[in-house]
């Protein structure tokens, strides 16, 4: 208890008493704290890789041992002096008794000198007897406020002992958007405008995080209506009326009948379809109409190629060869609706060659091209990334700025991978993969043997079994939870274009997710629902939270980054490659042909993507060669391409296009018009729009153009408008 | 409606460039070209020919003497041999990558692959940093895309722009010009009916990712239309007589559109040369590219000094890696990274020098070892770029160059 007394002097109650007390400053708890708040080992200072001036410590004080000797002990114990503590360099750098290139930091009248000081004179010892400081808490966790509001933040550190401090003081805050709240250095914090942000208190190579929202309208614990509606809306709904925000009107049935379509099977509804579902008088046509496109084939084709993205079934590492069996089996998996946890549990226990057993394609990602050997530091970041949302790829060369997450937790799952072994075969392209009985994976510091530990620290049985296997029952037994949870956010994410956390593939307690509860409520129902992906859609998009209108008039419609993070309304977003690609053919009646592959193939079909068509890789279809989302940016080459190109080009003018059949059947040019927007934009045009069709006919018609060729410069139009290229 | 000034500001946001910054940044160098050798170049067949050697190591060709008295190049360049006095040849360059895709992304962006994020290559961070000029994209590669040029998390904004390739007969940049029916009215009058159609959504939807889109088309628009934009990639106003200086071919008419874009408004371009990974027959590959080469790169600093450019632009020519000291079985020689050659002129680089040297056999730096990261904080500072600047890749700072230190004898 005596240690308490030095925190009490920390908070300035008599700073006197605190260095006359007999009671012992822990380097851990009290030197580290201290360094940290104030800045001294953080990255832009002796926390960078490289430190100052030979100085170096870990970041934030994640590695005491480290710290205590970069302190006392290198350079020849010349940073402290203990038969004349106050000579030491630890206090005449910060006090500025000699140069310092960080500054002034500290001055000798204040408690932090005293507690160095007092360290110093105590013998700088590393451990001391008292408790050490096992995690922080902050409160409150989640907060929302009034712009011009104040909160006083509490942090408080868990001990080994069993009792709890409080670090409110000791800790250094910081504020990922400093627009919508300040923290002070005592924990004061302040909202100032308008979105949500993330407050961290970091102290002792321990961090604690908390969510700030900050609205106008917000009425913080005004949660006066019940949701009744399904579990997945109540979280949403909730939280955006605390904040003040109501939630966008429900779409209409023409804007989501090209949504569900677009996002589910990756196609545009035919006029047809289109009118059929909008004439439809039944209350549930919404509900059946996701159940019938879940049994379109389309279905496991679209689904397929983000899939694809996820494992990386790119020719980039199999050279083709095999592109196509793991396609294949990719595909039986999504069209079956088997288990995802039975899909991964083959992909992470593959053996055998892989032309037989596609689903060891999982691993090629992994293989060295050139020495045509399995790298366990590919393949461990790629296993938790995908499967427990985790970026553990720093820690494969230093410890994690953020988490408690060190290079030793990095080797420990890469142990699982390290009697994993690859033979190539005929043309050195076929692949086996099978285990062997030893080796062992060398920690690159130590180099010494690592031993098989998962990332939360414990060490398994394993005996004569496949590591492989013991590595999948964790994920898939202990961390179902967490492999459930990053598995929906990443549906989640494909469509509301973002995820529940964001990235959707980087979870950790610095990154809190947007709706807490709605993550947890998809992950048991994905869970309960044998891990099957057509429920989680269903669940998905039957909610009222799918179902929103991306506009409404006098609302913010996009201006507002916080209605977008609360789900306010369906953010749009462009077509990915492949759907827009085939979309072009849709509408113009003139499908793409790609080369060497039979009439009828879609841009989702194709197996050796790379190179294929200058479309795709332009409107961002990836190389699979990072574990980065492929990237949803516009681009000049984009606009340049949908207004120029000869195969847009092409399709416009052909003579067996979709012109040809309107204009033959149909005087009326208003049906033309009509037929033109149902293809493309799943609605006629409104009567404004139809009054300027109709003075560009005539224009057209005064320029000495043909009927046709002014349909064909409408069509083009149409082809280049935002709306056709977005699904909203 | 978008104001004008809205959509100044939404430029200024999409492609990264603010006038403070802007004007801060004009370092010596104003343009930039790299020649880029595709597959990693020989260096005893080019720059650092290893004559006393048996003929195992030494290859198949004699020496040249330069303009610089004790200086040989392999006898493949006697162009860039009488033309020494303009540009300087590092000998002692290496790599620590051994396989195409990750040497050259290391090369072409200065900072090694890694397995947590996509380092953006020069171009792009140039691209990022200085932005368009004269409403040309500021990043071209010529003449396809190459595996490496990849703006990384910098995103597809920054991406370069692709030319096709100038040695073709019908050369045409790719969708830059109307379809070949259509006349700038009729494409005017459908251009009109297009905005009227994107009214409505325009006028409401406020994100980031519609103010892209009609940034990026608004831009298109104007490069279709601009007339000094068609003039910059049309290689046919060059006079016969320069195009067979540079050379009738892929790489030679590649050097020719890049300067012609430089001087038009491109920051930074690209030629992609390939051909130089001969695992099998060196001695026939070297014969065939290393003129190609020889007789682009010498006319480039010939027509950039006669034009008055050297002094503005920076040139560069790098490959992915060098060749085995050692010819193997099949008359070929395999990937080396442990030393090769890398040449640079312009923007200030003295002329006339020889900067490090290779052992004996020409395999590792014997003197000066210079790495990729020092070539990368030269290329920056001589851009005007702050090398150290860091970037953020979903919340990881980044700098955009760790570790290099400027080559201290290119200044």
């Amino acid at each position: 208890m005596t240690g308490h007394i030095v925190w009490l002097g920390f908070m300035g109650l008599g700073c006197v008493q605190a260095a006359t007390l007999p009671v012992e400053i822990s380097f851990e708890r009290d030197v580290l704290s201290l360094l940290t708040t104030k800045g001294c080992n953080s990255s832009a200072c002796h926390g960078s890789p490289a430190g100052q001036n030979g100085f170096k410590l870990s970041l934030y004080g994640a590695d005491a041992a480290a710290d205590h000797e970069m302190i006392t002990a290198k350079h020849n114990g010349r940073r402290v002096d203990l038969k004349a503590p106050e000579n030491s360099l630890l206090l005449r750098k910060p006090t500025l008794a000699i140069a310092h290139g960080g500054g002034h930091l500290l001055s000798k009248n204040t408690d932090e000198y005293q507690t160095l000081l007092q360290w110093l004179q105590q013998g700088a010892k590393l451990r001391s007897s008292g408790p050490r400081i096992l995690s922080i808490d902050i409160t409150p966790r989640e907060l929302i406020l009034k712009p011009g509001a104040t909160v006083q933040l509490r942090v408080s550190g868990k001990l080994s002992d069993g009792t709890t401090i409080d670090l409110t003081r000791q800790v250094r805050y910081a504020v990922n958007d400093e627009g919508v709240v300040t923290v002070s250095a005592a924990g004061l914090a302040s909202a100032k405008g308008r979105g949500l942000t993330v407050v961290m208190a970091r102290g002792t190579g321990k961090t604690a995080t908390a969510q700030f929202i900050v609205a106008e309208g917000a009425r913080p614990g005004g949660r006066a209506q019940t949701w009744r509606s399904a579990p997945l809306d109540a979280s949403v709904f909730a939280k955006l009326e605390e904040v003040g925000i109501a939630p966008y009107p429900r779409s209409s049935d023409r804007v989501f009948v090209r949504r569900v379509f677009l996002d589910l099977i990756g196609v545009l509804p035919t006029a047809a379809e289109t009118e059929r579902f909008v004439n439809d008088s039944e209350p549930n046509k919404r509900a059946a109409l996701i159940d019938a496109l879940l049994e379109r084939p389309e279905y496991a084709t679209h689904w397929l190629v983000k899939f694809e993205d996820w494992f990386r079934n790119s020719q980039y590492y199999s050279q083709g060869r095999t592109n196509y069996a793991f396609k294949r089996w990719l595909y039986e998996a999504v069209r079956a609706d088997k288990p995802y946890n039975q899909t991964v549990r083959e992909m992470l226990t593959a053996t055998g060659d892989t032309t037989v057993h596609p689903a060891g394609n999982f691993w090629h990602p992994a293989i060295d091209f050139m020495l045509k050997t399995f790298e366990v530091s590919k393949a461990t970041p790629t296993v938790t990334r995908l499967f427990l949302g985790q970026r553990i790829e720093c820690a494969e060369c230093h410890n994690h700025p953020l988490e408690n997450l060190t290079q030793d937790d990095f080797y420990g799952m890469a142990a699982f991978l390290g009697r994993m072994k690859v033979k190539h075969g005929y043309a050195q392209y076929r692949r086996t993969w099978y285990n062997t009985r030893e080796g062992e994976v060398i920690h690159p510091n130590t180099k010494q043997p690592v031993a098989p530990r998962f990332l939360d620290g414990t060490t398994p049985e394993i005996g004569d079994r496949d590591r492989r296997e013991v590595l999948a029952d964790w994920i898939l037994g202990e961390q179902k939870l967490q492999f459930a949870k990053a598995t929906v956010n990443r549906i989640w994410a494909e469509y509301f274009g973002a995820g529940i956390v964001e990235p959707a593939d980087d979870f950790r307690s610095t990154n809190m997710p947007s709706h807490p509860a709605l993550l947890e409520t998809l992950a048991r129902a994905f869970v309960e629902n044998g891990y099957r992906f057509k429920p989680l859609h269903r669940l998905i998009l039957n909610s009222q939270v799918y179902q929103l209108a991306s506009r409404a008039p006098g609302r913010a419609n996009g201006g507002d980054p916080l209605e977008r993070t609360l789900l306010a309304r369906y953010e749009p977003r462009k077509l990915p490659a492949e759907v827009l690609l085939d979309a072009l053919g849709q509408v113009t009646g003139v499908a793409q042909s790609f080369n060497n592959y039979p009439e009828g193939t879609t841009a989702k079909d194709l197996v050796a993507t790379i190179g294929s068509t200058y479309f795709l890789t332009t409107f961002g279809h990836p190389r699979r060669d990072t574990m980065e989302p492929r990237s949803t940016a516009p681009s000049l080459a984009q606009a340049l391409h949908l207004m120029n190109a000869e195969a847009i080009r092409e399709k416009v003018e052909s003579p067996k296009n979709v012109l040809a059949a309107l204009l033959e059947d149909t005087v009326d040019d208003r049906a033309v018009a009509n037929a033109l927007y149902l293809r493309a934009l799943s609605r006629p045009p409104a009567e404004q729009e139809w009054a300027n069709i109709e003075a560009f006919l005539a224009a057209e018609k005064q320029a000495g153009r043909t009927r046709r060729r002014a349909f064909e410069n409408v069509l083009w139009a149409l082809l280049n408008t935002r709306e056709f290229q977005l699904n909203q | 409606m978008n104001t004008r000034r809205d959509i100044l500001r939404i430029g200024a946001s999409v492609l990264g460039l603010d006038l403070p910054r802007l004007l801060a940044s004009e370092g010596p160098a104003k343009n930039c070209i790299i020649y880029f050798q595709e597959g990693g170049a020989c260096q005893h067949d080019s720059f650092d020919p290893k004559p006393e050697q048996p003929s195992e190591i030494r290859g198949s060709f004699g020496t040249i003497p330069t303009a610089i008295p004790g200086v040989h190049f392999s006898e493949l360049l006697p162009n860039c041999a009488k033309n020494l006095k303009k540009f300087t040849v590092i000998r002692s360059m290496y790599s620590k990558e051994a396989i195409h895709e990750k040497a050259k992304q290391y090369i072409f962006s200065g900072s090694r692959p890694n397995n947590a994020f996509k380092h953006p290559v020069y171009g792009s961070v140039v691209a990022k940093e200085l932005g368009p000029r004269n409403g040309l994209p500021p990043f071209v590669c010529i003449p396809r895309r190459d595996i490496c040029a990849d703006a990384g998390f910098l995103g597809a904004a920054y991406d370069p722009f692709i030319t096709g390739d100038p040695g073709a007969k019908q050369f045409k940049v790719q969708d830059l010009s109307l379809p070949r029916n259509v006349s700038l009215e009729e494409s005017a009058a459908r251009t009109r009916l297009l905005q009227a159609m994107d009214a409505d959504l325009r006028e409401m939807e406020k994100s980031k990712l519609l103010e892209g889109m009609d940034h990026f088309y608004q831009k298109a628009f104007d490069l279709v239309t601009s007339e000094s934009a068609r003039k910059a990639f049309n290689i046919e106003e060059e006079p016969a007589s320069l195009r067979d200086r540079y050379g009738r071919n892929t790489a030679g008419q590649g050097t020719l559109l890049a300067r012609r874009l430089i001087e038009s408004g491109v920051r930074l371009a690209a030629v992609f040369q390939g051909g130089y990974d001969s695992h099998g027959q060196v001695e026939k590959s070297s014969r065939k590219i290393f003129p190609v080469f020889d007789q682009a790169f010498a006319t480039l600093l010939e027509d950039l000094e006669d034009r008055g450019l050297l002094a503005s632009t920076l040139v560069l020519v790098i490959g992915e890696f060098g060749r085995t000291p050692h010819i193997n079985h099949s008359a070929g020689r395999d990937h080396w990274p442990g030393v090769f050659s890398v040449a640079v002129a312009g923007a200030g680089v003295p002329g006339g020098q020889v900067i490090g040297s290779s052992d004996a056999q020409g395999g590792a730096p014997k003197d000066r070892p210079l790495s990729i990261e020092d070539l990368g904080a030269t290329i920056y500072k001589k851009m005007g770029i702050e090398p150290h600047k860091e970037y953020r890749s979903n919340g990881r700072p980044v700098k955009m160059n760790d570790s290099g230190v400027p080559i201290r004898e290119l200044f």
